[in-house]
């Protein structure tokens, strides 16, 4: 799964701030050409993980292998190979956008023709084409986030770290994002990303890393969590004619609490079992208005795992 | 599944790194250098700079106006000066380069490049001491000026600007390193400030509370002129054409050995350019054997010299300890400026240079990533 030379593997890996355990246990892998999310609550080391595979934190125990280099006595070997887009926006008031990629290609080794030539090629890649020369300070959050995707790609690294590089964004840059992860991906690139924005993981994600308290709970891929057991909510017209159509079917039900509108959630087994219940309810007369997943896959998983968020 | 649980070490596919110590300087320069000509607080030291200096200058001339050594004086006043603001200002310059880019994000951004914490200390510190040169730079047509009063030449001109521009680098050097080391930018500025008024002042306080520590039980001859006894009316004054005559006398008295404590002035910013800066003695008009009424050497209005050269004139001074025996012929000497001996200031530029060396050198094993301790209370990001 992941050779010698690529992917990021992690193992058993534990760090600590004075009494804080930020990461008790982690072991974590993401292979090349696949883009691997790392899901966690706030608070749930995530972060703490993405600077130990940067080669910025030292780990207290375990071993980390980002494209086959120990980050904590090779860090140049990582460093080269390695785009890190932290979760903290950082700025230079004054430098154009232009220019922020172009210093950060030149720490990074690259000749003047060949740093300027891949800044003007990230800009057109993260659209911000008609910003290169403005001043970044200037730049709206999501745009500057897509200046720092931009900042962690200039070098062409093998392994790409995002710290959530989705909050903030549009709907459209989100969409943007994820084409651009896939086709990384695509092009044999190890991609990780962090987020709690579920929804959106489903659909850029190859396999997920969930992590709570700063362990490694859970490690799946898409496919998996696709086949496992799902929660689907069902509004009907009236409500008590749907109970009663439910409870004759004996298909165990819920009131969902947390919704604005009463609905009904039911636990499924698989898309077959969904489809033969919505047809069932449909053909028993029930004025089904509303029948869908109640979450994404790994919103499945990720609530099924009964972490305590902090 | 994977081979990688052993601590496999393969060999780098590509060449490691184009960066060479040089170009990643320079990129940090240029850095911190373009942030610096953009924003606008720097223009605005430089313009009350520019205000101040010559304030000081235009009224200083105007005092000055019947001196004999106007050049000198009004040159080595600038030179005080601009050390003094230099001493104010580069720590404002350099002792947020550091911690300024932690608080604003963007530390971690230059350490996850190939980018090694020397190459960044030296492009900040380079970038800082430039920065305040340019005081330097602004504060040369007050110098030039009184340079053409006469009274001053080239190599004492030369070699104090040399001495300025080590100086504020010393200062900017502390700066940074302090930067690298203190979380906050507000902290390390004060930090800064009270290094550099421990070198400033804090020196000359040590110096002075050191005096009660070598005093000595010593016989002392002295000798000044006084009009004779006899010359004295009932009221005091002494008669007309009355001539005074050298007394001379010997007391027995504590006397503070200052040659033993001199070096604690050594790492002085001001007596490190000052001993540093050769006052032409030589050139001076060689004393007229002759004395006047008083016994005093002719010649009208003695050499006065300016604020720096008294200030060298003081630690030479202190060098060379009380005189236990001075007879009368020296005392028409001792109007002369005291020749330099050992020259103090080579001691305290190592002192200094130890001292931000030091500072950086921490600085830099701060900096080193991946890190394994992190000061509290701080994030990487
Ligand atoms: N430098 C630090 N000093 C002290 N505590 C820290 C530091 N960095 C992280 N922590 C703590 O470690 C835990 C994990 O933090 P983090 O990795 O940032 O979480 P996440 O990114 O998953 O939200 C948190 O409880 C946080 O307060
Ligand atoms: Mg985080």
């Amino acid at each position: 799964m992941t050779n010698e030379r690529g992917g990021i593997v992690v193992e058993g890996v534990a760090r600590s701030f004075g009494s804080v355990q930020a990461v008790r246990d982690i072991d974590f892998e993401a292979p090349p050409g696949e883009v691997t999310a790392l899901i966690g609550p706030n608070g749930s080391g995530k972060t703490t993980l993405m600077l130990m595979m940067a080669s910025l934190l030292a780990p207290d125990r375990g071993t980390v292998r980002v494209a086959g280099f120990d980050p904590v006595t090779q860090p140049a070997q990582v460093r080269s190979r390695v785009g890190w887009m932290p979760d903290t926006l950082g700025v230079w008031e004054s430098l154009t956008a232009l220019e922020v990629l172009t210093t950060i290609g030149a720490l990074y080794g690259m000749g003047a023709a060949d740093r300027s030539r891949r800044a003007e090629e990230l800009l057109v890649a993260v659209n911000l084409t008609e910003f290169g020369r403005r001043p970044a300070r200037v730049l709206s959050r999501g745009q500057q986030q897509r200046l720092s995707l931009a900042r962690a790609l200039i070098h062409d690294p093998e392994v790409l770290l995002l710290d959530e590089p989705a909050s903030g964004l549009d709907p459209g840059s989100r969409v943007e994002l994820r084409s651009l992860l896939r086709s990384l991906a695509a092009g044999g690139k190890t991609v990780v990303v962090s987020s709690h924005v579920l929804s959106e993981l489903d659909e850029i994600a190859d396999r997920a890393v969930f992590v709570s308290r700063g362990q490694s709970v859970k490690s799946q891929t898409l496919d998996e969590a696709g086949s496992q057991m799902r929660r689907y909510y069902v509004q009907a017209e009236p409500m008590s004619a749907l109970a009663a159509a439910l409870q004759s079917y004996g298909v165990r039900y819920e009131t969902r609490g947390d919704s604005r509108r009463e609905e009904f959630l039911v636990q499924l087994g698989s898309t077959a079992e969904a489809s033969w219940l919505l047809r069932t309810l449909v053909l028993g007369d029930v004025v089904v208005t509303a029948f869908a997943p109640a979450g994404g896959a790994l919103e499945e998983t990720y609530m099924s795992l009964d972490t305590d968020r902090r | 599944m994977s081979t990688a649980t052993e601590p496999s070490t393969p060999q780098p596919v590509r060449s490691t790194t184009g960066l060479t110590f040089w170009s990643a300087v320079r990129t940090v320069f240029s850095l911190e250098m373009r942030q610096r000509l953009r924003g606008k607080g720097w223009y605005w030291m430089l313009g009350i700079w520019f205000v101040v200096i010559g304030f000081i200058f235009v009224l200083a001339t105007g005092v000055l106006g019947t001196t004999d050594n106007e050049g000198g004086i009004l040159f080595d006043l600038v030179v005080g000066f601009v050390l003094l603001f230099g001493l104010l200002i580069a720590p404002g310059l350099s002792a947020n380069a550091v911690n300024g880019d932690r608080a604003g994000g963007t530390l971690a951004i230059l350490q996850v490049t190939l980018l090694t914490p020397g190459q960044l200390l030296t492009g900040k510190w380079l970038a800082s001491w430039v920065g305040s040169l340019a005081f330097l730079v602004l504060s040369c047509p007050f110098i030039f000026w009184a340079l053409a009063l006469g009274g001053v030449n080239a190599q004492e001109a030369i070699v104090s600007l040399l001495m300025l521009a080590v100086e504020l680098g010393v200062v900017c050097a502390i700066g940074v390193g302090v930067s690298a080391l203190a979380n906050r930018p507000l902290f390390s500025i004060v930090s800064t400030y009270m290094l550099v008024a421990l070198l400033a002042i804090g020196t000359v306080i040590v110096f002075g509370l050191s005096t009660t520590l070598v005093m000595e039980e010593r016989t002392m001859t002295t000798s000044y002129y006084t009009y004779p006894e006899s010359s004295l009316d009932a009221t005091g004054t002494p008669d007309p054409g009355a001539e005074m005559e050298c007394v001379t006398q010997t007391s027995q008295g504590m006397i503070p050995r200052t040659e033993y404590i001199a070096w604690l002035l050594a790492a002085n910013p001001f007596v490190v350019v000052a001993d540093a800066v050769p006052y032409s003695v030589e050139d001076l008009p060689e004393l007229d054997p002759a004395t006047d009424a008083a016994g005093l050497p002719q010649g009208g209005p003695y050499y006065t010299p300016g604020i720096m050269e008294t200030i060298s004139q003081g630690v030479r001074a202190a060098q060379a300890g009380p005189d236990v025996e001075q007879s009368c012929e020296e005392l028409a000497e001792s109007l002369r400026p005291l020749p330099q001996e050992t020259p103090i200031w080579p001691l305290g530029l190592g002192l200094q240079l130890l001292l931000a060396g030091v500072l950086l050198l921490i600085g830099r094993r701060r900096l080193t990533m991946p890190a394994k301790r992190l000061a509290q209370g701080t994030r990487i990001a």
